[in-house]
């Protein structure tokens, strides 16, 4: 993965850079020594790794704005982490930028039932919201598997899902307010308790924006109270294309389960190896479907999930009649990453989304594409919204094998693309997909995406080099189509 | 006016504009021209040519749909699958004495969204992608067609109460949902406004499942023909299966606190009633104009107790106490009153909605902008619209 060329004026400079910094926030805060910046040399894309200019710890917002005023001055780049988890290498550093890590923001800062909503520091993990509230029965809805760890200023940043994202939304559509600086140093408000403003949805963009238009510093996040129940349904089928059609049946029931998962073949024994969860070994497919909601409304849509992936062609149904059994059900789910780890030495995760009536073409796709490459692939879909996590194992130490499973990944995500899906459902473009956006999008289409983050970083100094191949200057994304030698409106203030 | 059919005439009407040196204002079927400030233009571009159903997969829970095509006709195609638009956009046609409900690009530019907005979300939560030309006058596109996407900024949520400020949308893909079975309201009684939020707090903190809840003052109540002698009556709809609708009731019934009467209102007047909230035609009649208030819920009563006394007006709560729909004097002070009532007690957006004393020359419809979050809104605008070619002012100075 090419990275842009560092500024060796950047790296020449660096004892007095990391000077200045110390005198910006408590010398305690900049980790400089290599050994130190060693935890910090990658993300959860943990292939890619590269030491920072420096390591900045700030604990206050203010320091945050004044970092990033001197780094503007400086013209040195900035690149923000949370609880650096990314899987797609959004915070992964750079040799002539400084990380700056919101560890330090760990604090909830306040808990407001009459509003329904918390207010915390970035930094926060996304798990600790929750166990902020259930003690009174609410909890925080987007749940990224990675919630024990990432922080929900990493969730703004990437737009984070998790498996109940198909009822409850992803972070965007749980997200009040945000307290944000800019490259400038600027501090912003966006959004609060209420629910909608009449100005540009500014918060709204900031979120997925992979840490390239500017640092959360404050989150407003919306809580919801506890689902009285929650039950599961564990369904096998023979063949992945029933298993595709019984989703979509379900959905055109008019039923939306709080989340409908599907493992294949391959997942599904790693898994019932790794967590004796029951699995149905030897099916093709397996679906798990929850509902939740009020007991008599579950109970009743069991019975009508039921009879759907009967008429569909379940080979084997099992339904949870206690929390215990529910929690087994999703501990083979929850499990495959680790499971799937044991039966090769390195996989890789990948991440698209297609609509979900073309899984059955998904699925021969992959089959061909495994034959292709000689590697094999487990699956584990968010099904109820097409999300597509297949799972290329390959050996790292066979020399080729790690760049024929990037191939492989770089194929299906195009055949995603070419479906009528996208390049990545929940886990950001980042470093890992920057150089096929191209698939996705026209020249014009980034440009005029890049236009945007010139609104907000108007020279590229922050988190250069991840989600866009081609960094355009923004005097040059500015420039119009100029008629007759002259440009219209000559006299107009530009901004 | 110049009427264009796709992207490619949107593009050379732009692009024109910009050689001639004029500025457009972007015409759907113009129901919606009186929200948001008076843009300065020199020509008209009637976008309503772009119009019909592009591809809708029910089953997908996704319809792709030309922005011109009007929302009366997107809710038939979706109520023939027995789906919606979660969102619930509000007809204010009879609030703002237009023809018609207007198209779903307009729903969209402005972000209007109805009482379901609470639970299910806004118009931007369900816009999931969209094509576009510029005021470059360059065509892009954005999202996509799938709900998990985060390939890529998320300029759907942008363009969404833009107000046609920064591009002229044709097809723009939405996620729809399955109708509930069955819905039904429930009234409860209340002595004043810090009661009814309180009440609704207590039924959000209860795992019944409220999907929509709105407090009427008496004399609103009595118009919307609710015959309660309290001062406040807080409504409470409930969504579902018929089965979890009876049984949820049963349960918030017990939750009246002080005794006083639960009303249960059946489906039929349950739904006239969430389109009059929705609709705003509770406050059709009054002779002021209307505002619309963003706030914290629970700071619903400080503002009224802030407001009321001092003007002559009416109002009503929807969104928990999180929407105040208020009908006040013409003129700036009414506004200014808002707007610094809603500084003191916790911050939010006060919208003149209905201008019937051309307040709008005295007072900005949309809040103003705080310094810093005023010149970062001018810089986006310069990324989608460096020369003002489109709906210029239409928002605020300059945007």
């Amino acid at each position: 993965m090419l990275m842009p060329d560092p500024d060796q004026d950047v790296i020449d400079r660096r004892d007095a850079i990391c000077a200045a910094l110390k005198k910006i926030v408590p010398a305690a805060c900049v980790i400089d020594s290599q050994e130190s910046m060693r935890a910090y040399d990658a993300d959860g894309r943990s292939a890619y790794r590269q030491l920072p200019l420096a390591v900045v710890l700030p604990e206050t917002v203010e320091q945050i704005a004044a970092v990033m005023k001197w780094c503007k001055a400086e013209g040195v780049k900035v690149v923000p982490r949370g609880a650096g988890t990314s899987l797609s290498g959004g915070a992964l550093p750079l040799a002539d930028a400084v990380l700056l890590g919101l560890g330090k923001f760990s604090r909830i800062l306040e808990v407001d039932y009459d509003n329904r909503c918390v207010v915390a520091q970035p930094g926060v993990t996304n798990l600790a919201i929750t166990h902020a509230v259930q003690g009174d029965g609410f909890y925080y809805a987007p749940d990224p598997s990675s919630q024990i760890a990432c922080s929900v200023g990493g969730n703004v940043a990437e737009n984070s899902g998790g498996v109940h994202c198909l009822k409850y939304g992803l972070t965007t559509n749980n997200l009040l307010g945000i307290e944000m600086v800019t490259m400038d140093g600027e501090i912003l408000r966006l959004g609060g308790k209420h629910l909608d403003a009449g100005d540009y949805d500014l918060m709204g963009v900031m979120t997925g924006s992979e840490g390239l238009l500017g640092v959360v510093s404050e989150v407003t996040l919306r809580i919801l109270q506890k689902p009285a129940t929650q039950r599961a349904l564990l369904v096998g089928f023979e063949d992945t294309g029933s298993a595709g059609t019984a989703v979509g049946d379900v959905i055109a029931a008019g039923i939306i389960p709080a989340g409908m998962e599907m493992m294949d073949g391959l997942a599904i024994n790693a898994a019932e190896d790794f967590a004796n969860a029951g699995y149905p070994r030897g099916a093709a497919a397996l679906i798990i479907v929850e509902l939740d909601g009020p007991e008599a409304e579950v109970d009743a849509l069991i019975g009508r999930v039921e009879t759907i992936m009967r008429s569909a062609g379940a080979s084997s149904i099992k339904i949870s009649q206690s929390e215990e059994e529910r929690n087994l059900f999703w501990a083979g789910r929850k499990s495959a990453f680790p499971a799937v780890g044991r039966i090769s030495p390195d996989y890789l995760c990948m991440d698209g989304t297609i609509p979900r009536r073309r899984l059955p073409d998904m699925m021969v796709l992959m089959a061909t594409l495994s034959q292709k490459y000689g590697l094999r692939v487990a699956n584990v879909f968010h099904a109820g919204d097409g999300n597509l996590h297949p799972l290329i194992l390959f050996d790292a130490n066979q020399p080729g094998e790690l760049a024929r499973a990037e191939d492989f990944g770089a194929d299906i995500l195009r055949g995603c693309v070419e479906m009528g899906g996208v390049l990545t459902g929940e886990h950001g473009v980042g470093v890992e997909k920057r150089d096929l956006m191209s698939i996705q999008f026209t020249e014009d289409d980034m440009k005029q995406q890049q236009r945007l983050k010139c609104a907000f970083d108007a020279n590229h100094l922050l988190n250069p080099g991840k989600v866009f191949p081609h960094l355009h200057r923004c005097a040059e994304l500015g420039r119009l189509h100029v008629h007759k030698g002259k440009m219209p409106f000559p006299d107009l203030p530009r901004f | 006016m110049p009427k264009i059919n796709n992207l490619d005439e949107a593009a050379a009407a732009v692009l024109d504009a910009q050689q001639q040196k004029h500025r457009l204002e972007l015409r759907g079927l113009g129901t919606k021209s009186g929200i948001g400030n008076q843009p300065v233009y020199d020509a008209c571009l009637d976008v309503s040519a772009m119009q019909g159903i592009v591809d809708y997969q029910p089953e997908e829970l996704v319809l792709t749909v030309r922005a011109g095509t009007t929302l009366s006709a997107v809710e038939a195609a979706l109520d023939k699958a027995n789906q919606m638009l979660a969102f619930e956009p509000a007809d204010l046609s009879a609030l703002l004495k237009s023809k018609s409900t207007g198209t779903i690009g307009g729903v969209l530019a402005t972000n209007l969204s109805g009482p379901r907005r609470l639970t299910a979300g806004a118009a931007r939560d369900f816009l999931l992608g969209f094509d576009a030309v510029s005021g470059r006058g360059e065509r892009f596109k954005s999202g996509g067609r799938v709900m998990k996407n985060v390939t890529g900024y998320d300029l759907s949520k942008l363009i969404c109460g833009s107000y046609g400020t920064l591009a002229v949308i044709d097809e723009v893909t939405i996620k729809t949902l399955p109708r509930p079975e069955t819905s039904l309201s429930l009234l409860f009684e209340s002595d004043d406004m810090a009661s009814a939020v309180a009440l609704i707090a207590g039924i959000f903190a209860s795992p019944h499942e409220p999907g929509a809840a709105a407090i009427l003052p008496q004399p609103v109540a009595a118009a919307a023909g609710i015959d309660l002698a309290a001062d406040f009556v807080v409504v409470i709809r409930l969504e579902g299966i018929a089965l979890s609708v009876d049984d949820r009731a049963g349960h918030l019934r017990g939750m009246g606190g002080t005794g006083g009467t639960v009303e249960t209102v059946p489906q039929a007047l349950s739904e006239t009633l969430w389109r009059r909230i929705r609709d705003v035609d509770l406050l059709a009649d009054h002779a002021g104009d209307i505002w619309k208030l963003s706030c914290p819920p629970a700071s619903a009563p400080q503002i009224i107790a802030a407001i009321e006394p001092h003007f002559d007006m009416a109002f009503y709560a929807d969104w928990a106490g999180g929407l105040l729909w208020l009908a006040g004097p013409s003129g700036a002070d009414f506004g200014n009153a808002l707007r610094a009532a809603l500084t003191l007690h916790g911050g939010g957006h006060a919208q003149l909605m209905c201008d019937r004393g051309n307040s709008k020359q005295l007072i900005p419809a949309l809040q103003p902008l705080p310094p810093a979050q005023a010149s970062l809104s001018r810089r986006v605008k310069a990324a989608f619209d460096p020369l003002g070619v489109l709906n210029f002012g239409r928002m605020h100075d300059g945007i």
